[in-house]
């Protein structure tokens, strides 16, 4: 029996209702004080795009009953035995990291660009090869100033959260249209008032439209080294 | 540039989590949705997918 993997927890389970992906089992699988909530898969069967959303759901169903770190989706396990090995192999980092991410829950924000790029002004009167090289320059340029703008955005964030380091995770400039990708690790009780924060503080940049989700699961907060 | 709308950038950034987020653990099997495997969908490819969805539309709308 395959198991599609879900979160990890500290034991002892909460009580859940044992329904997990499509209706399927869900269940728990413990060593040493660590375990898996999964679902009891049948191997012939294709995960698909709804499935990534219903393990969403019940990771923050998890969550919401326990402490927990998400797994990764897609992950699975041809037996039980195989996946308590994985746990065993990784006990001491995955302790840490639950007590890192307990009582607490992601708020992520994301800056969209609100214009493209303005094109670079050249002199029509150059030839073909220099045009070629000032077009390229000009749109470094463009790229590393907006870099510079995203970063200064994030470092703004972070002064007016008043918020350690270590509890926000961000990139920027992920595609052209996302200026920053940015999550922060809050306390649950707490989280609906730093969203509203992170609203408030994002709404003044002019350059950009905030769109901040959350609270999450701790799916950024929970990787493990 | 094509712009995303708010409600894009939502959902690209749970799928992204999903996707690319999370405790990974050893044995893992690799999954697939319509032969790309899931563990290597990128944020880029997702917004790739969405400019897709949305030309689709653009082609039946017209």
């Amino acid at each position: 029996m395959t198991l599609i993997a879900h979160a990890i927890a500290a034991a002892p389970p909460a009580s859940l209702p044992h329904r997990g992906l499509r209706g399927r089992p869900l269940s728990w699988s413990e060593t040493g004080g660590l375990g898996l909530w999964s679902t009891e898969w049948d191997p012939d069967v294709k995960l698909e795009r709804p499935d990534a959303l219903e393990h969403h759901q019940l990771v923050e169903r998890i969550c919401a009953a326990q402490t927990c770190l998400p797994v990764r989706f897609g992950t699975a396990f041809e037996t039980s035995d195989a996946a308590l090995e994985s746990l065993d192999k990784r006990a001491a980092a995955l302790r840490a990291a639950l007590a890192r991410v307990a009582g607490k829950s992601e708020v992520a924000l994301t800056l969209l660009w609100r214009e493209a790029p303005a094109p670079a002004a050249l002199q029509s009167a150059v030839g073909p090869g220099r045009r070629y090289m000032e077009q390229r320059r000009a749109e470094y340029g463009a790229r590393e100033g907006r870099r510079l703008r995203a970063e200064a955005m994030v470092e703004e964030l972070i002064v007016e959260l008043a918020i350690e380091r270590p509890l926000v995770w961000y990139e920027t400039g992920t595609s052209a249209s996302v200026a920053v990708s940015l999550a922060v690790l809050v306390p649950t009780e707490q989280a609906l008032e730093r969203k509203a924060q992170l609203e408030r503080i994002a709404a003044r940049f002019s350059d950009v439209a905030p769109v901040v989700n959350g609270p999450w699961p701790p799916y950024t907060f929970a990787r493990i080294e | 540039m094509r712009k995303l709308n708010p409600e894009d950038a939502s959902l690209l950034e749970l799928v992204d989590r999903l996707l690319n987020k999370g405790v990974v653990l050893a044995g893992e099997a690799t999954i697939s949705v319509a032969g790309v495997d899931l563990i290597y969908l990128g944020l880029n490819l997702v917004l790739g997918a969405v400019e897709t969805f949305e030309k689709a539309q653009e082609r039946r709308a017209s």
